[in-house]
């Protein structure tokens, strides 16, 4: 204990909680960069490169080299490298220098989507991962799971047909069903529809929609439509977005006289005193919580109303069945009522 | 029909379930709730006894109101452990004469006067029988007052509010508010605290709240925070204060305690646990009297005398080993010695001894014998005379004493302010964790519940020691 002081052994100390933290913080630690680094072999390149002309194409777009490069996080040469394996492979093919999918490539491409959407609908039903981080989570799991693997997580989930976001999720045959729809801004004011796709990049956007809470499955009613902004209603609560966060918004008009609820509200919006009866339970309430709910009573059709008021501000109790129930606001959120 | 027409219907079946598409299947669900609630609003009739009702509403508006809720929690909270803490003094006293000072000698003479070896009387007696009767002494009784009051309010319908008055600080750790009454439960005993942790239904939640109970301060710890409290935070103010300051600085640990348990379950929640499923709610079930009798029989079978059982299985190896290492020679020291010797160094750095890292590894199985294992070890080391023999635990009956004993092994301020705190943070005993296994039947959660306090304690007591020479 010679050289022993508390100076020294407290920055000894520090030195060590830095670096732990440089190496391991959650997402930006070094550690995880690495292991990310060395992970993204040639296939995660490859099927990043197949994915990305995939949803090109979709949407109507060109690409060349140049913006795949850019859009794409890798090394430039590496994906210069994997675009010539690719051409070799029968996989893409150019047309002067737009790069293009071929048959196989664009089969290929259709179950790396498949797995990304199974898996972020697996993430939704089954596990607590918040909403933010679906998407990242997906994106590495799309290149880990086999062709067989996502075929008995289909299965395990019930062949779902879109994934959390109003995505279709495609078919092991390669079957991808219709997203019904146009993007909110192009709704007309006073027109009634239903949210049934929330885009989920760019991040700063999807991140921006969450915060704002806005559910897929629910009604909107748009009320003032401009250049600057885009007011509409949902579920009782007014919204107003820029219109490019509101483009993110697959909205289905809904023409015919389909008897809209109204005066549809939340839960968490009833005050004391205040009686209602359940409209639904929302679809952004899911799996194990959604059941929960239904057993404990929550269904159409039954009479709620506020039994306590939390001293620190929730979760207030219901009153449902003759029962105290109390749910967090995030939860009563979920809950459509229509007041009395 | 053969094997390729069934195909081909399957294959049409799933066909057609994918063009109904995800709702139909939620709908369907959804209106069979429905109906059934409507069946049962047509044909069963309920008796609404809407008096008693109201005075439900009654007692809530109260017990939840923003001006009176949280006083009556403090109250009774307050109230239960100091009957429990004071109620219990008198029971282990007895106990402890009983079992210690009477049957403990008798058994030594019994030994005796049948010849019984030296080192097989040792190891039983001094060994196995001390140890277990040392857990009984200190565990029994405050058990036995805690949980009954503690399950009459369950069953009263009162301990439900508390869960829904505090909810909103639990939601910001992550945590279930349900969790307030496990960790009040933690303070009678850890074990009990796991299992009590079954009525949180929300799996991210309940992990949270298994991992986090032991930083409630158990009752095993309580007489450690309050002996040391007492000689050394106690004696550095005047007199007629020392008693009150020696409270305040329990009370400080357990406080310590609770910020510790929403600290981790906090950083739990939002790094190692995200992925767990979460589903919160909370059933405000009516008022009822409690079944007092039921009540008292019940707890005392199903959660003291389990409790204890387990307890006294770990505990009689962990005696048996206690005395086997003060008595086994290598060399010209015992392994104890040995032992102390080699983790004084590090114990120093922690501003605590190697005597009291060894005294928490062999109690692991009960924190009630770390002080008399603290003491024997002492007496073994400084060669101080006193105590009752090598590998024999003891305790003295005057603090006084106890102070000089302690300080003649070296112990400082330092040591004590670090001893109540590595007594706050550090692994589970062997029955919590056992306890812990059986709840989660995960090798990782255990591991991970029983390692993480002792790191955090490192780091704490670490922490202090460095300042504390830095400033003093």
């Amino acid at each position: 204990m010679t050289t022993y002081n508390p100076i020294s052994a407290l920055i000894l100390f520090f030195v060590i909680a830095v670096l732990l933290f440089v190496l391991f913080r959650p997402i930006k630690g070094w550690f995880w960069i690495l292991k990310k680094n060395f992970g993204s072999n040639e296939k995660t390149i490859i099927e990043d490169i197949l994915k990305q002309l995939y949803h090109f194409e979709n949407s109507g777009n060109k690409v060349d080299m140049k913006t795949l490069v850019q859009v794409l996080g890798f090394n430039h040469t590496r994906v210069v490298d994997a675009i010539k394996k690719m051409t070799i492979n029968d996989l893409i093919y150019f047309e002067s220098d737009i790069l293009k999918l071929t048959d196989t490539g664009r089969e290929y491409a259709l179950r790396i989507v498949r797995v990304h959407r199974l898996w972020e609908r697996y993430l939704a039903d089954k596990t607590g991962f918040s909403r933010s981080e679906w998407h990242d989570r997906a994106e590495s799991m799309e290149h880990v799971l086999t062709h067989d693997e996502a075929e008995q997580l289909s299965v395990r989930l019930g062949n779902p047909k879109f994934d959390p976001h109003g995505d279709p999720i495609p078919t092991k045959t390669g079957k991808v069903a219709q997203v019904n729809g146009v993007e909110l801004p192009l709704l007309p004011v006073n027109s009634i529809g239903r949210i049934t796709h929330i885009e989920d990049e760019p991040e700063v956007i999807y991140k921006q929609i969450i915060a704002e809470k806005i559910h897929i499955g629910s009604l909107v009613r748009v009320v003032e439509n401009n250049a600057t902004r885009i007011v509409f209603l949902s579920e009782g609560e007014e919204f107003k977005l820029a219109p490019i966060v509101a483009a993110n918004l697959t909205v289905a008009p809904i023409e015919n006289e389909v008897v809209v609820e109204d005066n549809i509200a939340r839960l968490s919006s009833l005050d004391e005193h205040e009686t209602a009866k359940i409209i639904g339970i929302s679809k952004e309430s899911r799996g194990e919580s959604r059941r929960r709910l239904l057993d404990l009573g929550f269904v159409k059709g039954a009479n709620i109303s506020i039994d306590l008021m939390n001293p620190l501000g929730e979760p207030h109790a219901y009153l449902i069945k003759g029962t105290s129930i109390a749910l967090r606001k995030d939860q009563a959120a979920k809950i459509l009522i229509k007041r009395d | 029909m053969n094997k390729k027409n069934i195909d081909s219907i399957i294959e049409l079946s799933n066909e057609l379930r994918w063009q109904i598409g995800d709702d139909f299947h939620d709908n369907l669900t959804e209106s069979i709730y429905a109906d059934a609630s409507e069946i049962v609003k047509d044909t069963v009739q309920s008796d609404t006894s809407n008096k008693r009702f109201r005075l439900d509403a009654k007692i809530d508006k109260i017990v939840t109101s923003k001006a009176f809720g949280f006083p009556i929690m403090f109250l009774v909270l307050g109230v239960v452990l100091w009957i429990t803490i004071v109620g219990a003094n008198y029971p282990s006293s007895l106990l402890a004469n009983v079992l210690l000072d009477t049957i403990h000698p008798a058994l030594k003479n019994g030994a005796a006067s049948i010849n019984m070896p030296w080192w097989l009387s040792g190891f039983l007696i001094d060994g196995v029988y001390l140890a277990v009767a040392w857990v009984v002494a200190v565990m029994l009784p405050p058990m036995a007052i805690f949980f009954p009051m503690f399950t009459l309010l369950e069953d009263f319908g009162y301990l439900p509010r508390v869960a829904f008055n505090l909810d909103a600080l639990f939601k910001k750790s992550g945590a279930h508010g349900k969790q307030a009454l496990t960790m009040s439960m933690g303070f009678g005993c850890n074990a009990a605290g796991v299992v009590a942790t079954r009525i949180i239904d929300s799996p991210r939640e309940r992990l949270i709240a298994i991992i986090t109970n032991n930083f409630s301060l158990c009752n095993g710890r309580w007489p450690t925070q309050i002996l040391i409290a007492t000689i050394f935070i106690g004696a550095i103010v005047p007199e007629s204060l020392s008693s009150v300051a020696s409270l305040l600085a329990v009370i400080g640990i357990a406080v310590l305690g609770m910020a510790f348990m929403f600290t981790v379950s906090w950083a739990l929640s939002k790094t190692v646990l995200k992925g767990e499923v979460s589903t919160f709610n909370l059933e405000l079930p009516p008022y009822r009297p409690p079944r007092f009798w039921k009540t008292i029989y019940t707890s005392l079978i199903d959660r003291t005398l389990i409790v204890l059982w387990r307890a006294v299985v770990f505990a009689a190896p962990a005696g048996a080993v206690i005395w086997l290492i003060s008595n086994i020679y290598i060399g010209n020291e015992t392994i104890a010695a040995w032992a102390i010797d080699s983790m004084d160094g590090f114990g120093f750095l922690l501003g605590l001894n190697g005597v009291i890292l060894l005294a928490y590894i062999v109690a692991i199985p009960a924190n009630e014998i770390v002080i008399p294992t603290i003491l024997m070890l002492t007496v073994l080391v400084t060669g101080t005379s006193g105590g009752a023999g090598a590998g024999v635990m003891f305790e003295l009956d005057s603090m006084n004493a106890t102070g000089d004993l302690l300080r003649a092994g070296g112990w400082t301020l330092l040591t004590a302010i670090n001893l109540m705190l590595f007594s706050l943070l550090h692994n589970p005993c062997s029955t919590t964790i056992y306890t812990i296994y059986k709840e989660t039947k995960s090798l990782k959660w255990t591991v991970f519940a029983s390692i993480m306090p002792v790191i955090l304690g490192f780091v704490v007591t670490f922490l202090v020691a460095q300042i504390w020479r830095l400033i003093f």
